[in-house]
């Protein structure tokens, strides 16, 4: 009885080795099979990110960094400034993803980032965008972006001009339009704040 | 049944004036705060009269505003009825000091002594006040007071000097810079206590007795701890446990993290049960909130702790067989292979294999992928199939049984002495079970019996872990039938600030009771949360349990505990 059973037991390798299964994985020849929620690689849209570095923010190993980059929207992202993620201490806990409030960043199924040294995963935009836009469009949206900037600066040097129109009690909102100008005066169009502020001053 | 007011107005009536302050939460929960002088009495009113014969562990907290130091208690009962009640001691800051309830409860010896190496509260009579988690150097700075200054930086070894011991051992010391002294991150004064090697060698009574350790690296359970066995001969004497080897403060650093960032350090505390941990992280917090989560996101937050159980026990069981030399055959690869297919469920609706950061603050964070049902059907009868095939294959082998019958019995009333929690403890006959003591989410509509043994020994607590996993697969099938449509996130936004307030949630982690303590100041960050893990209260029952067995059952008995030393050490 004892012996019969034993033998019994001692078949269950017998029974799994006829099965099929797969035990060991072939990486890197062949990659297993990821579901489409996999949290791996950051993939990120650069034309739609606006830079407001929530996903800095929210990160718990902060390894998240704001840098400048090239084919963004800068319609939307005036700064231009996109996230830098460090993988070296990258949890991949997702709560950047979570956190945008474009839908800009998500987590793809890449998960293939070794280098020889550190800085080799420290990952740019440039690597971690998937859509970007080209340098031409870069050049049209950026001739947009100063357009708009310099009918925003007119449009608050019409405010200004009918503010002081309207007599010296309004100081106060007076002072308003000039910290527009000089808030836009740090974005990318520069040049345009720049060409609107002897209009202003004109117009005053 | 009993519920929280009448255990108030009994401690009330009982002992006027005891009661200093207190609130009913439910039915389930009474918090209170008692007079420090009359703890004792009103805990053994609470036992001897009130069924709370589960000490369930106590927190210290430090509030430095009011200029005051708190040890709650937690009390609960086992099945009796289901209050739980939080007694709550205050001491004042300066020179802290409050009564051990060690002469009570014999397990509120380790929840003591690390309140008192972390926030330096003295516990009058306790008979063993040596550090638990912390090493030697760090004994006296207090580290878990909210003005400590942080760990001197110790990550240069430029600054190590070589020290010759006179047994011929090189070591290394790092000292303290001028400028760590006088910021006051480095202790000067050591406090004075036996080291564990002098309590070990007190301990050596006849020359036939030597130390053997076990330890820290050892392949008893996956994360290291010092066992060190008093053995003369075969049979071990007394046996001495040292933790904190992976001590990574992780309650401490919740509080310098924002509520929301705090759900990943959870998932590191045990990563095969690390949905449990978000959900007793997420639903503390969500009761402080007063969140109600979607039902459908309640369902899918019970098939994915399930699942996350089956695939805990499977590697608690295989481990298991590897440390008692696999009995002829090698089971472990076996549960591997099958944990696999758990392992990738799960990685299909979350993301990740092993540390989800899934559960959300009122929700989960994705919904289940199309297909995901039917996945489950082919799985789920496989699991099912085999998990019978694992039983059966138990339950016949005759050198298992002539291996493992009798060998570390936990009888019922020691089990809840020692406030045993989980399989060990239902393995020991006691049908202590949170889903059904403390029902949390879709639990209560859910139809599953708690699986309980009758010997208690090794053979038992595996055996129960294997009935649980069809349990399990039993809630999941259920569970798959009754998920409704609907959104799988509260709509009410979520503040980045929780109002303050406190509450203690409990789950069934995979090892037993699993519970935190949360408490909110209204920041934007944890005043404090507490940690109350399940293998914590299981571990510290290895010393008496171990004494008088040979030293080959040592290993047997530690590692049908299904340890997990990093929940432990947090």
């Amino acid at each position: 009885m004892l012996k019969r059973k034993m033998i019994k037991n001692f078949g269950w390798p017998l029974k799994t080795a006829m099965r099929e299964t797969e035990v060991t994985r072939l990486y890197p020849e062949v990659m297993m099979e990821l579901p489409e929620n996999e949290r791996g690689i950051h993939e990120l849209d650069a034309t739609t990110c606006i830079g407001c570095a929530s996903c800095a923010r929210v990160c718990p190993n902060s390894c998240i960094e704001m840098v400048h980059f090239k084919f963004g929207n800068p319609l939307k992202n005036k700064k231009m400034q996109f996230p830098q993620i460090d993988f070296g201490r990258c949890m991949f806990c997702g709560l950047c993803v979570d956190e945008c409030p474009v839908e800009c960043l998500k987590m793809g199924k890449k998960v293939v980032m070794a280098g020889w040294e550190r800085k080799d995963i420290v990952k740019s935009p440039d690597f971690l965008s998937t859509k970007r836009f080209t340098a031409k469009e870069v050049a049209d949206l950026e001739a947009e972006a100063k357009r708009v900037a310099a009918e925003k600066a007119a449009a608050a040097a019409a405010k200004k001009a009918a503010a002081a129109k309207e007599g010296p009690a309004k100081e106060g909102a007076a002072k308003k339009p000039a910290k527009e100008g000089a808030a836009a005066a740090n974005g990318p169009a520069k040049k345009a704040a720049a060409a609107a502020k002897p209009k202003e001053g004109g117009a005053a | 049944m009993t519920n929280a007011s009448e255990v108030l107005s009994s401690i009330q009536s009982a002992f006027p004036g005891a009661v200093l302050d207190s609130r009913v939460e439910s039915d389930r929960r009474l918090w209170a705060t008692i007079d420090s002088k009359k703890i004792l009495d009103v805990c053994k009113h609470l036992t001897t009269k009130l069924n709370f014969d589960h000490y369930s562990g106590s927190a210290g907290v430090d509030w430095i505003a009011r200029k005051e130091m708190e040890v709650v208690e937690i009390m609960a009962s086992h099945g009796a009825h289901q209050v739980v009640a939080m007694l709550k001691v205050k001491t004042p800051r300066e020179n802290p000091s409050v009564k051990s309830l060690t002469g009570l409860y014999w397990n509120a010896n380790w929840y003591e002594r690390e309140i008192w190496e972390m926030f330096g509260i003295n516990f009058e009579g306790h008979p063993e006040l040596y550090p638990l988690l912390l090493s030697d150097e760090l004994m006296g700075a207090w580290p878990w007071r909210k003005d400590y200054k942080g760990y001197p930086d110790l990550t240069t070894g430029e600054r190590a000097v070589k020290i010759s011991t006179p047994e011929g051992y090189t070591e290394y010391h790092i000292p303290p810079t001028p400028a760590e002294v006088e910021a006051g991150t480095v202790v000067t004064v050591r406090l004075k206590y036996p080291t564990l090697r002098e309590r070990e060698e007190k301990e050596i009574k006849s020359d036939s007795e030597m130390i053997m350790h076990l330890g820290p690296q050892h392949a008893m359970v996956p994360g290291p701890f010092l066992l060190d066995v008093l053995v003369e001969g075969e049979r071990v004497h007394k046996a001495f446990l040292d933790l904190g080897y992976i001590h990574k403060g992780i309650e401490k650093i919740m509080e310098n993290r924002s509520w929301l960032q705090g759900i990943t350090y959870t998932d590191r505390m045990c990563y095969v049960a690390s949905l449990s941990n978000n959900e007793c992280y997420c639903g503390a917090i969500e009761k402080i909130l007063g969140l109600e989560v979607p039902l459908r996101a309640q369902y899918i937050r019970v098939i994915l702790e399930e699942l996350s159980r089956i695939q805990s026990h499977l590697i608690g069981t295989g481990e298991f067989l590897t440390l008692i030399a696999g009995v002829g055959y090698a089971p472990w690869q076996y549960m591997i292979i099958d944990r696999e297919n758990i392992i990738s469920l799960i990685e299909s609706v979350t993301g990740a294999r092993l540390t989800h950061t899934f559960v959300r603050f009122g929700g989960v964070r994705n919904d289940l992928p199309a297909g995901f049902a039917d996945q489950c059907k082919k799985v789920l009868p496989y699991m099912k199939s085999r998990t019978e095939e694992f039983i059966e294959l138990f339950a016949q082998d005759p050198i298992y049984h002539k291996r493992m019958d009798g060998v570390g019995i936990i009888r019922p009333d020691d089990a809840k002495r020692m406030g045993v929690s989980g399989p060990p403890l239902r393995a020991a006959g006691v049908a202590y079970d949170m889903r059904k003591e403390d029902p949390i989410l879709v639990y209560p509509e859910l139809d599953f019996k708690v699986v309980t043994g009758t010997k208690g020994d090794s053979a038992d607590r595996i055996d129960v872990r294997l009935r649980e996993m069809l349990e399990s697969i039993h809630i999941i099938e259920q569970c798959l039938d009754r998920i409704p449509e609907g959104p799988i996130k509260t709509e009410v936004k979520v503040p980045k600030k929780v109002p303050a307030g406190e509450a203690y949630y409990r789950v069934e982690d995979p090892r037993g009771e699993m519970g935190m303590y949360v408490i909110s100041d209204g920041g934007d960050k944890p005043y404090r949360v507490k940690v109350r893990g399940p293998f914590y209260a299981t571990f510290q029952t290895l010393t008496p349990l171990l004494e008088g067995t040979y030293i080959a059952d040592a290993v047997a008995i530690a590692g049908s505990m299904d340890g997990c030393p990093s929940e432990a050490d947090r």
